[in-house]
C-alpha cells in the first residue's frame, strides 16, 4: 500500500505511559508498534476494525434491551414469587430508602454500558459511509470516559454471589436477562477490543472535514 | 544550573503534548486538541496532589466500610440480624463455600489495601527516579483490579431489591454499603488523576546534571 492511499500519513506518536516520542511511517503494514522504553502498545493494526466493532455493538444493543427489561433473578418463598428486572431495580432500591445504592446501580450497571453501546453505534454507523453525525466527536469522547465505569461483569459476579446467599432462604431461578447479560459482557468487550483508536479518530477527522 | 524538566526524546521535551483522549500529538501552544476538542495538558494538572487527596479520603472510608454493618436482615422467624463484610466472608467459609469466601475477601478487603499502597507507591515513584518500568507495571495493574471491589456493593443491591417479602423476610442496606461504594469510586478517581508519565519524567535527569 502506498503512503498516499493509506489513511495514516507519517505521524508523531507519544507513548501514553512514558511520553517517549516516535515518528511512525506507513503504519498500514505494521501489525503492532511497541514503545522501546516501557513496552506499552503504541499502535495495533486491527483488521476491519470499524465493521467488527460496529457488528458487536449492534448485537450488544439487542442484548442490552433483553438484559435491562427482562427478569434476571426470581425468588420463590412459600409459594410467593419475586422477580427482579434490572431497569426496575434502581427504582425499587430508591423506594426501599436507599437512594445511594439506586444511583450506584443506575450509573454503573444501567447507564455506563448503555452509553458505551449507543455511543459506539452513534459514532461508527455513519462512519461506515464516511459521515459523522453532529456531536460525534463528543460521543466518541464519552465512549472513552464511560469505559472504566461500565461494571456489568462485576455485577454478574454479584448476581452469582447473591444466588449462593439466597439458596438458604428460598428457591432461586436465573432469568433470561442473566444469560443476556453474560453475552452482553462478551459483545461489549469484543466491540471495545475491536476498535482501532487511531483509525477511528482519523476517520472522524476526515468525515468532519467533508462538506 | 538549568536542569531539563523532562527526559530526552519525549513529547514534552519537544514542547509537544499528546491528547489524553485521542492520542493526537499537538504543539503545547494549543490549549485544546484540534481533533477531539479535549483540553490539552503536558501533564495532568496537580496530578500528585489530587491523587494523594483522593486516596486519603478513600482510607477514611475504608474503616467504616469494614466495621459497620453492610446489610440487615429482618425475618419473622429469626428477628433482626446485621452482618458486616467480614461476617459475610466467615459465613461463606463456615458453610463450605471456600471459593466464594475467598473471592469476597480478596475483592473487599485485600484489593482496596493493595490499591491504596500501590497508589502511594506510584506517587513516590513519580518523585524519585528508580525503576520506572516496574512502577509502570504497577500502574497498569492498579487500573485493572480496583473496580472489582464493587462486587459486595452489588450483592447488597441485588439482595435488597429481591428480598422484599413484606413481613416474612426483608433485607435493608447498612451504612457500610455507602462507605464501600464511596471508597471504590474515590480510589478509581485517584488512579484516574495520576499521570503515569510522571513516573518517567525524572528518570534520566541525572545524566544532565
Amino acid at each position: 500500500m502506498s503512503l498516499e492511499s493509506s489513511p495514516h500519513t507519517p505521524e508523531l506518536i507519544a507513548c501514553p505511559d512514558c511520553d517517549s516520542l516516535f515518528v511512525l511511517r506507513s503504519l498500514s503494514d505494521a501489525d503492532r508498534v511497541v514503545c522501546s522504553s516501557c513496552s506499552a502498545i503504541l499502535y495495533e493494526h486491527k483488521r476491519n476494525a470499524l465493521s467488527r466493532a460496529t457488528a458487536f455493538a449492534l448485537s450488544a444493543l439487542v442484548l442490552l434491551f433483553v438484559a435491562h427489561f427482562f427478569p434476571f433473578l426470581s425468588l420463590e418463598v412459600g409459594g410467593r414469587m419475586n422477580e427482579i428486572v434490572l431497569i426496575n431495580s434502581a427504582g425499587a432500591l430508591y423506594d426501599f430508602g436507599s437512594p445511594w445504592l439506586a444511583l450506584t446501580v443506575a450509573v454503573f450497571v444501567v447507564g455506563a454500558p448503555a452509553m458505551l453501546v449507543l455511543g459506539i453505534l452513534y459514532v461508527q454507523l455513519p462512519l461506515a459511509r464516511g459521515r459523522a453525525l453532529p456531536g460525534a466527536i463528543v460521543a466518541c469522547r464519552w465512549v472513552y470516559d464511560a469505559g472504566p465505569w461500565n461494571m456489568i461483569e462485576i455485577f454478574m459476579l454479584g448476581i452469582l454471589v447473591s444466588m449462593l446467599k439466597l439458596t438458604k432462604i428460598a428457591t432461586v431461578h436465573l432469568g433470561i436477562a442473566f444469560w443476556a447479560l453474560a453475552l452482553l459482557i462478551i459483545c461489549v468487550t469484543a466491540s471495545l477490543g475491536a476498535i482501532d483508536r487511531s483509525d477511528l479518530w482519523g476517520r472522524l477527522e476526515v468525515a468532519k472535514r467533508r462538506p | 544550573m538549568n536542569r531539563p524538566a523532562y527526559r530526552e526524546h519525549t513529547a514534552a521535551s519537544h514542547g509537544l503534548a499528546s491528547c489524553h483522549v485521542c492520542a493526537k500529538v499537538e504543539l503545547m501552544s494549543e490549549t485544546t486538541c484540534n481533533r477531539c476538542g479535549a483540553t490539552l495538558h503536558l501533564r495532568k494538572p496537580r496530578s500528585i496532589q489530587r491523587t494523594v487527596a483522593l486516596t486519603i479520603a478513600a482510607i477514611f472510608l475504608y474503616l467504616p466500610a469494614n466495621i459497620l454493618p453492610i446489610m440487615t436482615t429482618e425475618s419473622l422467624t429469626t428477628g433482626s440480624e446485621s452482618s458486616t463484610i467480614i461476617g459475610g466472608v466467615i459465613t461463606f467459609w463456615q458453610s463450605g463455600a471456600y471459593p466464594v469466601a475467598a473471592i469476597i475477601f480478596v475483592a473487599s478487603v485485600v484489593i482496596p489495601v493493595l490499591k491504596v499502597l500501590a497508589i502511594f507507591g506510584l506517587c513516590f515513584a513519580a518523585r524519585s527516579n528508580r525503576s520506572p518500568i516496574s512502577a509502570t507495571r504497577v500502574y497498569r495493574m492498579t487500573e485493572l483490579v480496583g473496580r472489582w471491589s464493587m462486587v459486595d456493593v452489588f450483592v447488597v443491591a441485588i439482595l435488597v431489591s429481591v428480598v422484599q417479602l413484606d413481613s416474612l423476610i426483608s433485607i435493608k442496606p447498612g451504612p457500610a454499603a455507602l462507605a464501600f461504594a464511596g471508597m471504590v469510586i474515590l480510589t478509581m478517581l485517584a488512579a484516574h488523576s495520576f499521570d503515569q508519565r510522571l513516573i518517567w519524567d525524572r528518570s534520566n535527569r541525572h545524566e544532565h546534571e
